[in-house]
């Protein structure tokens, strides 16, 4: 059946949008400005793509969206929730109390609620404590009126989360059957420091996440839009808006992630390296089979240690706003950057700084509206660096190519040459032959890829638990662990003829005898309606 | 350095992990641990093995266990606390001062807590001057010191004391004992006299692991390259430059067995390295070649800040830096090779000092 998808990318300068067809065909794109409000910036660019190309508003059916609101807000430490925390646990882990390597002003900012209690599970599924009733709803009481959100951390509750399900209707209870709950079986992998914060940085992001939720559902509703609402998550899959309610912290970093799996899906290509170049930096990051490759370093959000399956992404100082200085005809790019004010400060636009947009508009490799023509600007920074201007041309681009295969080698794992891919608005930075590239590809619609990439986010379903070879069978265990997670996929409205294992990964313990730890990721297409 | 501070503790730790060779558990559970029990008790005595009366009872106090499941099962600190009160009452003798069984990983930060806690001064030494997987892999074995009378305890509140007939079974004994236990456990053993441990410790190493990590953490304060400050620092080689191109690991019942595959850059493009691994590094050869070999350390350092990598972190791609760093030269004596050398893991290859390879 026919139907629309629009997907968007809200990042910190531009508002990018994409109309596409069922099968992914680009149909319309724009670029706005990203408003303070967030939501004007997605209504301009909602109204521009159906603008430039008129669609039956009926017949869309899918609007996904890519944002960096929750990011922000953590790192920002604006309009975080009052959190309640408590970890089931006790005897163990009293040496390390809640959030003892969280920054100090965070930790302010959340209140004062963190509780050790008794229980928790073993390795392999003994139970450490049984629950004490009495003890939690005491410490709930005290939350009672000064809390937002509550985060429940539960040791090895990956491997059974019963006793986390019980302290979350407990808490219901006791503070009310609306109160926020996080639990960290849901949220987070092995580790129970990392599990634990990711919680609390969870249940903190709950307000923001229902205020961005529903200014998105009110701005699709004023552009007349009625499709099924989506936000990406940082393993470039979606949830839908009850899940970004519920998960907002894993919104957290989407934005690398479509950027690599639209420019994968616009030039392609299966396996390759994408760098998407913006307006301060070029962010690479490796394309696996139409995926991200994975970080295996814990991630640091806003000063926070988590577990989270962050896209493993090397930052060059190249973007479209980069500086240029040269002393004694030595070249230095950045790594500072004029950033989104290039239109003022940029010498082709009248200002006193010289950009690598610069350098490439007054080549003519790119063409923007109201900046100087071509021989004026060559004049200008002849004038600016007081060097010969195919001097800087010539030392400027030598220096992107050494910036870039060094980027190119960093992210490489084996020796033969691969595709690079060049998107972002900045791409007509990037050499045409790099060492190291089978060779360079500019896709159409490049500067639109992630926008694209949020169009064809698939769901995923991931999880992992500990065995103990010993007592159970591995593969078995296994086998019932992706068919769990087929269950759910299913459940969520994936199409089961899409569906696949993108991750199944068995690791032995160290120093315990058939211990193993299984972790699967499944992933599968919207059932086409 | 006489007292150990919360400073302090930073590069500790950061040492530590160096000489964890890539395993030992890492040391940041220890590191957060630790940290408390300074803010809450104070700083930590470090007395120098020779500063010890010859009569003074010592004991070491160690984590035992999976570090997955540390990083999971939290400590509780009272298993630690209760280890040490154990030693005490079977041996009806006060600890005089704790000495870590283990510089490399966890269990070289975990006994400053324990030692800020019981207000001990640490002695500045060791077992090891490194990290090894089993509890008889210490230079107290050669020098036949018994790790018994030892005890155990969880944080459930189970103990034990063990009389064993040596040290194989007591890493036997306490190993089985731990899994029942949930993964981990705490223990103290290794009881000795002050004339013991100047004969039988790796003297030193606390200082030094605290001097590892200066030279890694400072560099970048001071404007110069932690890898060159790092192998002055140890009196370390340099004997690889490339980017990780496969890694491989297996489960061998108690150990996770591997290698990591490394192809060469600048001046060792066209040739590879591969890392041998059973928890801790254990052999690194070149082309082919041997070019370390346990008892000496390896240790793989990621090329831009020389932090050091664990073969748990391991990761395609990162482009590394593996340093070569000579053992203490209690394992260079043949009851040494024998006890941590390249047979004990049930490699082929005879042991050569690492000087003598490159």
């Amino acid at each position: 059946m026919k139907y629309y998808k629009i997907g968007i990318d809200v990042g910190g300068t531009n508002t990018d949008a994409v109309l596409v067809t069922h099968d992914n065909t680009i149909l319309s794109k724009t670029k706005q400005t990203t408003t303070a409000d967030v939501s004007t910036g997605i209504k301009n660019a909602l109204e521009e793509v159906l603008r430039l190309h008129p669609v039956d508003l009926p017949e869309i059916k899918y609007v996904m969206l890519g944002t960096t609101h929750c990011t922000n807000a953590l790192v920002e430490r604006k309009e975080l929730n009052k959190v309640g925390a408590l970890r089931l646990a006790l005897p163990a882990s009293k040496a390390i109390p809640t959030m003892t390597d969280f920054p100090e002003d965070l930790k302010n900012l959340l209140g004062k609620h963190f509780y050790m209690v008794h229980g928790g599970f073993e390795y392999d599924g003994r139970v450490l404590h049984q629950l004490i009733e009495k003890e939690i709803k005491d410490h709930l009481q005290k939350m009672k009126g000064e809390i937002d959100s509550l985060a429940i951390t539960g040791v090895f509750s990956k491997i059974n989360n019963e006793q986390e399900l019980q302290v979350a209707e407990w808490a219901k209870e006791v503070l009310g059957k609306d109160i926020k709950i996080s639990c960290s079986h849901q949220v987070g992998g092995l580790g129970i420091l990392e599990r634990e914060n990711a919680a609390i940085i969870n249940a903190a992001l709950k307000n923001v996440a229902d205020r961005m939720v529903k200014a998105f559902q009110e701005t699709v509703m004023t552009v007349g839009i009625k499709a099924q609402l989506f936000i990406g998550q940082n393993d470039g899959t979606l949830m839908s808006l009850g899940q970004v309610k519920d998960f907002p912290v894993l919104t957290i970093s989407s934005g690398p992630t479509n950027s690599i799996r639209g420019a994968g899906a616009l030039s392609k290509v299966e396996n390759g390296i994408v760098i998407d170049v913006g307006g301060t930096t070029s962010d690479g990051g490796m394309l696996v089979n139409f995926f991200p490759r994975e970080s295996t370093q814990a991630a640091q959000i806003g000063g926070v240690l988590t577990n989270f399956r962050m896209p493993d992404v090397i930052a060059v100082g190249i973007g479209g706003g980069t500086i240029v200085r040269f002393e004694n005809a030595e070249c230095t790019l950045g790594p500072d950057s004029v950033g989104y004010r290039l239109l003022e400060k940029g010498i082709a636009f009248g200002g006193d700084t010289l950009t690598l947009s610069d350098i490439m508009l007054s080549n003519g490799e790119v063409v923007i509206p109201n900046a100087l023509a071509p021989e004026a600007l060559q004049q200008k920074i002849g004038l600016h660096t007081k060097l010969d201007y195919d001097l800087v041309v010539e030392k400027v681009k030598e220096q992107i190519q050494l910036k870039i295969e060094d980027l190119v080698d960093k992210l490489k794992t084996e020796s033969k040459p691969v595709p690079v891919i060049a998107c972002g608005g900045g791409a007509f930075l990037l050499p045409k032959s790099i060492n190291g590239a089978s060779e360079v590809l500019f896709p159409e619609n490049r500067e639109v890829a992630n926008a694209f990439g949020a169009s064809i986010a698939q769901i995923s379903e991931e999880t992992e638990i500990v065995i103990n070879t010993t007592q159970k069978d591995e593969k078995e265990e296994m086998d019932s662990l992706i068919a769990n997670a087929k269950e759910k996929l299913l459940k969520n409205g994936a199409d089961a003829k899409t569906i696949e294992i993108i991750i199944k990964e068995s690791t032995p313990l160290a120093y315990l005898p058939g211990a193993v730890k299984l972790k699967v990721k499944l992933a599968g297409a919207f059932e086409i309606m | 350095m006489k007292k150990i501070t919360l400073d302090d503790l930073e590069y500790i730790a950061m040492g530590s992990t160096v000489l964890g060779t890539g395993g030992g558990g890492d040391p940041y559970i220890g590191k957060l641990m630790t940290r408390e029990a300074i803010r809450q008790k104070g700083e930590v005595l470090l007395l120098d093995a020779d500063d010890l009366d010859d009569d003074a009872f010592v004991v070491s106090i160690a984590a035992f266990g999976a570090p997955m499941i540390l990083l999971e099962k939290l400590f509780s600190g009272d298993e630690f606390l209760k280890a040490f009160d154990m030693m005490e009452t079977y041996h009806r003798k006060k600890i005089d001062a704790i000495i870590p069984a283990e510089a490399g990983g966890l269990n070289g930060v975990i006994p400053i807590g324990v030692a800020a806690n019981k207000g001990v001064p640490l002695v500045n030494g060791d077992g090891m001057g490194r990290a090894f997987p089993r509890l008889e892999m210490v230079t107290f074995t050669l020098h036949g010191i018994s790790s018994s009378p030892m005890s155990q305890a969880d944080e459930k509140g189970n103990t034990a004391i063990y009389n064993t007939i040596d040290n194989v079974w007591g890493e036997t004994l306490l190993g089985s004992a731990t899994i029942q236990m949930g993964g981990s456990s705490a223990i103290g053993a290794f009881p000795m006299s002050g004339k013991q441990v100047k004969l039988a410790a790796v003297k030193g190493i606390m200082t030094f692991a605290y001097e590892i990590g200066k030279s890694i953490i400072d560099a970048k304060k001071n404007k110069e390259n932690p890898l060159e400050k790092l192998l002055e620092t140890t009196k370390g080689t340099k004997l690889f430059q490339g980017k990780i191109s496969n890694i491989k690991i297996a489960s061998d019942g108690r150990w996770n067995k591997g290698i990591c595959e490394i192809s060469g850059l600048n001046e060792y493009k066209d040739s590879n390295l591969v890392l041998d691994f059973q928890n801790e590094f254990l052999m690194a050869k070149r082309d082919g070649k041997p070019v370390a070999i346990t008892p000496d350390l390896i240790v793989l350092l990621d090329a831009e800040n020389a932090h050091p990598i664990t073969a748990e972190t391991m990761q395609y791609g990162t482009r590394v830096v593996v340093i070569g760093m000579p053992c203490d030269e209690q394992w260079r004596t043949p009851e040494g090779i024998i006890l941590g050398g390249p047979a004990k893991f049930g490699y082929e290859e005879s042991y050569v000092p690492l000087e003598q390879l490159v």
